[in-house]
């Protein structure tokens, strides 16, 4: 697994289970960025309805940048008017009403599955939009948009007349996750460079000083863990509708995907290190001196044995 | 970020049990299996595979340890991949293969981030504490997870079972009967330490019973209709849908010899291939299959004592002080011992030993002393299939769990001997 899958696993489990046999649940359960879901049963007497909620950290921003407008688009029917207490949103999800047919069910499923992403998408759909709107008037630039999807880390998004700029801060609290991290960060930019993926987007990468489209931000972290990952993506990476999604889909995971990297290497790196103790220690068993056996005996033909 | 649930996970022999504390089943089950490129005897030979050359990352090929599967999807990629399993009697064998496991476990299923989380890993009895230390090095170094907990999972099963409400008061003084796919244990624990001198393993369990019941089925003639190769899955469904415990066996034969009709029952299978219908009588099997833990000569000629003496013989064997708790409380976990009227027929076996014994004392003491008697009970409960998994969902949702755990800093003060030892919470004397 290279990519990390951007539907929750868990979501589209459960929805099927449920679909198969229709049974009362209660779990809660998470997504990356400190996401959380409540999915449960409200009514006893209906177990086919199901409630999935979600809590995101940064709703506001998101809501400022038309996640409700996404939300309605792709689950007008399901969503609800009251989100659940302690969450954003709510989806009432009748299990019995899914199609019969098997491909337009699994269709319905994974796009219930996909509710983190389609939320997070709301300001990158914007920047699209706003960036076709600019693209008569040279030089100007849209709004700079930010979303504090962590606690210490946030994304920027800015259109401009011929690009949008994507701009992710990020902060390494472990000491060898930041030496890796560096290394992945400055191959993402080195990797740019061979011939056959030319058309991806422009990455910089840049730490401490904040890049010029966000310099006069405020309450930016300043430090040396702070590291800044711009992606300039351009119109060919989101004019046609399939791009543009599976665009999102992918810069959505940067963050995730950088981290799972990271330990993934760090996995691969310790089973290098067990295979060369266990080859050491070939080594050393070999340079064992062998017990001298010699058996000692006394004059009259028996054995010396030492205490 | 004190708000994201713990995770729990359970690794088994057979299969893993992981998800959030505070819900009542685990997220997933699946087979503790991983599958990888390489096939499944070459690996240990010849190390991971190294890079080709220097020059910058991005124009090698090395993403071999990239490419694998777990779970479910590890089996069904068996074709193409050597499907490995890294758990052997309960202990992790393979860490290079358990730790690319767990990355999977928490990225593609769990979808959390290691570092906004505590954990709650689970140990067999008599775990050696290399292996814990191990464990914790993966998790804090690769994973730099928050804090870290590793329970015995008998002290889990123990704590699962105060949801039962036959249970009066929350102790983790008892016996565990924890009897899985592969082999059956009984553990004895005193407030919360496992007895260990004391733990006895019988070689019959969830796989014996299956081989068990299509061996009556295939005497009967059967088995005829089915398949060859969903024969065995037959006889685990009719295992898992049909059985019981019965409290006689000869009245039970009588009674099916009486009325076929309504004792014997159907089952409707259709051939996952050709699709093809067929349909077999279920009988005597019923009531037979869960007997080989009580009369083992049924099964096998070289195991021979029945579950209830065993029990027996481990409480006996424990200190003098704690019998009687681990008599007054004697929890089952597991998929084998979900069959209707264990419990009672188990307690009901046990009484009669116990009592024999007391009795014989009685005689023995010249009938001048009176015993107050000792008190049997055996607790079954809903949650008794993931016992051991609900017990730690349950134990991680105490608010007394993130005190109990070793948390990072911890860990990179003392180092990974800090993982030797662990409080035991939860219990109320």
């Amino acid at each position: 697994m290279i990519l990390l899958e951007s539907h929750s696993v868990i979501i589209q489990t459960t929805l099927v289970d449920k679909f198969n046999k229709p049974s009362s649940i209660d779990v809660q359960f998470v997504d990356f960025d400190g996401v959380r879901f409540h999915m449960h049963t409200p009514d006893r007497e209906r177990k086919s309805l199901v409630q999935l909620s979600m809590s995101i950290r940064c709703w506001d921003e998101l809501a400022k940048y038309g996640a409700n407008d996404i939300l309605q688009r792709e689950y007008g029917q399901y969503l609800s008017s009251a989100p659940e207490q302690q969450y954003n949103v709510s989806l009432d999800i009748d299990v019995e009403q899914f199609p019969a047919e098997e491909e337009a069910r699994t269709a319905v499923i994974r796009s219930l599955a996909l509710i983190k992403r389609n939320v997070l998408a709301a300001p990158f759909e914007r920047a699209f939009t706003a960036q076709q709107s600019l693209e008569a008037n040279a030089g100007a630039v849209g709004e700079l948009m930010a979303i504090h999807y962590r606690d210490e880390e946030a994304i920027y998004v800015q259109a401009a007349h011929d690009r949008v700029t994507v701009i992710f801060s990020t902060t390494f609290t472990e000491e060898t996750d930041r030496i890796f991290g560096k290394v992945f960060l400055q191959e993402f930019v080195d990797a740019r460079r061979l011939p056959t993926i030319q058309n991806a987007p422009q990455v910089l990468y840049s730490s401490r000083d904040p890049p010029l489209e966000i310099r006069d931000v405020k309450g930016l972290a300043s430090g040396d863990d702070v590291g800044y990952v711009t992606f300039v993506l351009f119109p060919r990476h989101f004019q046609r509708p399939e791009v543009a999604e599976s665009t999102i889909s992918h810069i959505q995971l940067f963050r995730d995907y950088l981290h799972y990297h990271i330990k993934c290497s760090k996995a691969y790196m310790h089973s290098r290190m067990r295979f060369r103790v266990s080859e050491f220690q070939k080594v050393l068993n070999r340079a064992k001196t062998e017990v001298a056996t010699t058996d000692k005996k006394t004059i009259s033909g028996r054995t010396l044995v030492s205490r | 970020m004190s708000t994201l649930a713990p995770i729990v996970c359970d690794n088994g022999t057979g299969y893993s049990k992981i998800g959030f504390a505070g819900n009542s089943d685990p997220s997933f089950v699946f087979p503790t299996a991983i599958a990888t490129r390489d096939s499944a005897t070459s690996s240990s030979a010849r190390g991971p595979p190294l890079p080709a050359k220097p020059g910058h990352l991005a124009s090698k090929r090395g993403i071999e340890d990239l490419d694998f599967y777990i779970g479910d999807e590890a089996l069904a990629n068996s074709k193409t991949y050597g499907v490995h399993y890294p758990i052997r009697h309960g202990m992790i064998d393979n860490w290079d293969l358990m730790e690319r496991y767990w990355e999977q476990c928490i990225f593609k299923y769990l979808r959390a981030e290691p570092e906004d989380h505590y954990f709650l890993l689970t140990e067999p009895p008599l775990n050696a504490p290399e292996n814990r230390e191990n464990t914790a090095e993966i998790f804090f170094e690769s994973f730099n997870i928050k804090g870290l907990y590793i329970a015995v999972q008998a002290v889990l099963a123990l704590a699962a079972s105060w949801t039962s409400n036959k249970v009066a008061s929350r102790t983790l003084t008892g016996t565990v009967i924890d009897s899985g796919d592969g082999v059956t244990h009984v553990i004895p624990c005193a407030e919360g330490y496992v007895i260990g001198s004391a733990i006895k393993h019988i070689p019959i369990a969830g796989r014996d019973i299956s081989q068990f019941v299509l061996n009556i089925m295939r005497e009967r003639g059967e088995m005829a209709v089915v398949p060859p190769d969903e024969q065995l899955k037959v006889a685990s469904k009719v295992k898992e849908d049909y059985s019981y415990v019965c409290q006689d066996i000869v009245r039970e034969f009588r009674k099916y010899d009486a009325d076929p009709y309504q004792y014997f029952q159907r089952y409707d299978g259709e051939h996952s291939v050709t699709g093809r219908k067929y349909s077999v009588n279920v009988g005597y099997e019923r009531f037979l299959a869960p007997e080989i833990f009580f009369n083992p000569e049924i099964f096998s000629s070289d195991f021979l004592t029945p579950l209830p003496e065993i029990v027996d013989g481990v409480i006996q064997a424990s200190p003098i002080d704690v019998r009687r708790g681990l008599y007054k409380n004697i929890v089952l976990s597991g998929g084998s011992t979900m069959f209707d009227h264990f419990g009672q027929r188990l307690k009901r076996d046990l009484k009669n030993i116990v009592d024999k014994r007391i009795e014989l004392s009685q005689i023995q003491s010249g009938s001048a002393m009176r015993s107050s008697g000792i008190e049997v009970n055996v607790v079954s409960h809903k949650r008794q299939r993931y016992a051991v998994w609900y017990g730690g969902s349950l134990l991680a949702s105490l608010p007394e769990f993130y005190s109990s755990c070793h948390t990072k800093a911890d860990y990179e003060e003392v180092g990974p001997s800090i993982c030797r030892r662990y409080t035991i919470f939860g219990s109320v004397n």
